[in-house]
């Protein structure tokens, strides 16, 4: 299926209005400029997205941060997740060490091989000596193609009578003028959000699928990031999409 | 590789590596670098009369940082091809201010053909070489032993090499492969990241000096380390990740030698009445070698002392080799007493000896004048 600019607009205006009503009234979400204002007040007002977690960073591959991802939001407790949801789902993406920093900070999570970290949701107090020692991830190089492999969803199980058999959904990354950090702020809110909203649970299986540009979808997508087109600056593009295969 | 701590067998003389800051082979020596120089001089010579001492003193290791190798292309680029043979330090040193004031910085590209050449052919650009034949001279007239100025002394690491070793240590953090820097990583003693690598794949200082010293300090039972203050944040790293491969080092901070009140670095220039070859011509008049050489070790070690707050004079620096005169003529001095015995007093919780409490030891009041043998060791 395509994705048109119509299509794309009035998704990402829909989720904005959705997620922040008060202020998608001060804006004119049907034209791109006021969009994208809306979106930069989200950026520039401390008080609309004052919950955050820091993610901790010493290498990056896109099937990691798939699992590690999933694995962290699946770890919140509810009020954790609300509050972290209410702030858009913000992250600052840091580049360090977690096995050097462990002894001095308290993750919510870390990567079994200790590849990555996240703080639990919090103001951005909580995280200030954490981000006085490190740096923000410098990742300028073009996201390339990664393999095709199922990733196992891990995390706690959903309670009793609320199991549902472990979905399979397809994770689309576009790449065609895409940076790594890009590509992992993008995967990052989309990965959170569908946790959030039950799309993803323990026991599901994610494929990774990294493309020049998310054309020709096979299933609408059940979850979708839409941002500006790198390759031309007044055009929306999808960033990364969820589908659900038929069958799950 | 990243090994346990050494000590000296039984009966064995301690082996001590010496690993003074490098001075940037692109302008002249001025008293903060003097001060540097002097205070290496008097700690290994008065330290090898108590153990084996290696003085590292290789400017190859550190010709592809951005101060030096920037400064090449510069030279190349904005005045073509220049005879610098007949050219001073301080004609040079005026190019490398222009140079920094120009705020330009070369493309790793622009680089590669210096980077290439030094590596594969050991090339010095005419005018560092110039420069450092230049310093070997003023070396020699100062009584300080060349380390290899003009010696081609690459390191023993190579950076991949060097940046696999930190990385399995857990001791940096290598972006490269996602366009990004490469990071020395200290965060577990509670010390922020520090880039050693630019995106672009060119080294710092501090990557030129792990490179140096990560292969070197197993060999030796102690390495002392020397820098002046503005340096001290990543030479305490350099210290903290040395001793995570097992070595025993101390480091040494000096202050930089204010001149009219300012201390500066000396890439804005400002120096011209304070270099060596001008120090040499002031002082050189009306004292002979031993004197110069003595009195000069006087006033930058005991008179201007480790930190910053004796700023540099003409009168007190006379009156040095003065003093230094009058007790090269005398004949009252210590006798009797061994060398090694009369230094190895001047040692703190380390092998190597204090320059600064030897030196100043020598000034005090109800100290015996010293002896002939210690300050031709160690002083002249």
């Amino acid at each position: 299926m395509m994705l048109g600019q119509r299509g794309l607009h009035r998704h990402a205006a829909g989720r904005l209005a959705a997620c922040a009503p008060e202020l998608a009234a001060r804006h004119d979400l049907d034209t791109m400029a006021g969009l994208l204002a809306a979106r930069h007040e989200i950026g520039a007002d401390p008080a609309l997205a004052a919950t955050a977690v820091a993610v901790v960073l010493r290498r990056f591959a896109l099937a990691d941060l798939v699992r590690e991802c999933c694995a962290f939001a699946l770890g919140l407790d509810e009020a954790a997740m609300t509050a972290w949801r209410r702030s858009f789902t913000r992250a600052v993406f840091l580049v360090g060490n977690p096995a050097n920093l462990r002894d001095r900070f308290a993750f919510a999570h870390v990567a079994p091989d200790s590849s990555a970290a996240w703080t639990r949701p919090a103001t951005d107090d909580a995280t200030a000596a954490l981000r006085r020692l490190l740096k923000a991830l410098d990742a300028p190089a073009a996201l390339r193609a990664a393999p095709r492999s199922p990733v196992p969803v891990g995390g706690p199980l959903p309670a009793a009578g609320a199991a549902r058999p472990g979905a399979r959904l397809d994770l689309h990354v576009a790449t065609a003028g895409v940076t790594v950090v890009t590509a992992l702020v993008e995967v990052h809110h989309l990965l959170a959000e569908a946790v959030a909203d039950g799309l993803v649970e323990a026991g599901d299986s994610i494929v990774p699928h990294t493309v020049p540009r998310l054309v020709g979808l096979d299933e609408p997508p059940a979850a979708l990031r839409v941002g500006i087109d790198p390759l031309a600056p007044d055009r929306w593009y999808a960033a990364a999409a969820l589908t659900v295969r038929r069958g799950s | 590789m990243f090994a346990a701590e050494a000590r000296p067998a039984e009966g064995r003389r301690a082996r001590i590596l010496v690993a003074p800051v490098t001075v940037t082979p692109t302008k002249p020596l001025t008293p903060s670098h003097l001060k540097g120089l002097l205070w290496t001089d008097v700690l290994v010579r008065a330290t090898a009369a108590l153990a084996d001492v290696t003085h590292l003193g290789s400017h190859t290791a550190f010709h592809s940082c951005e101060q030096t190798v920037g400064f090449w292309e510069f030279l190349d680029r904005t005045f073509g091809d220049l005879d610098y043979s007949a050219c001073s330090d301080e004609d040079i040193g005026e190019l490398y201010v222009r140079y920094r004031r120009s705020g330009q910085t070369p493309t790793a590209a622009a680089c590669r053909p210096y980077l290439e050449a030094l590596d594969e052919h050991s090339w010095v650009h005419p005018a560092s070489a110039r420069v450092l034949d230049i310093w070997q001279d003023q070396y020699a007239q100062l009584g300080m032993a060349d380390p290899g100025l003009t010696r081609h002394q690459p390191p023993g690491l190579a950076l991949e090499e060097t940046i696999a070793r930190l990385d399995a240590e857990g001791l940096c953090v290598d972006l490269r492969r996602l366009g990004g820097p490469v990071y020395l990583d200290p965060t577990r003693w509670g010390m922020p990241l520090r880039r050693i690598v630019a995106a672009d794949g060119r080294p710092n200082y501090l990557a030129c000096a792990l490179r140096q010293l990560l292969p070197l300090v197993p060999d030796y039972d102690e390495t002392v380390l020397l820098c002046d203050r503005e340096l001290q944040p990543d030479y305490v790293l350099l210290q903290r990740v040395l001793t995570k491969a097992g070595a025993t080092v101390h480091r040494v901070t000096l202050g930089r030698v204010a001149i009219d009140g300012q201390i500066d670095s000396a890439r804005h220039g400002g120096w011209h009445r304070h270099t060596a070859a001008a120090l040499l011509r002031a002082a050189g008049a009306g004292y002979d070698e031993a004197a110069l050489r003595f009195g000069l070790r006087l006033y930058f070690i005991a008179v201007l002392g480790p930190g910053t707050s004796v700023p540099f004079s003409f009168d007190l620096l006379h009156r040095s080799l003065r003093r230094a005169r009058l007790l090269l003529t005398d004949d009252g001095g210590a006798t009797g007493t061994d060398l090694a015995d009369l230094v190895g007093r001047h040692r703190g919780r380390h092998r190597y000896v204090d320059p600064y409490r030897l030196t100043s030891g020598l000034l005090a009041r109800r100290q015996r004048r010293p002896g002939r043998e210690l300050i031709r060791t160690v002083f002249a």
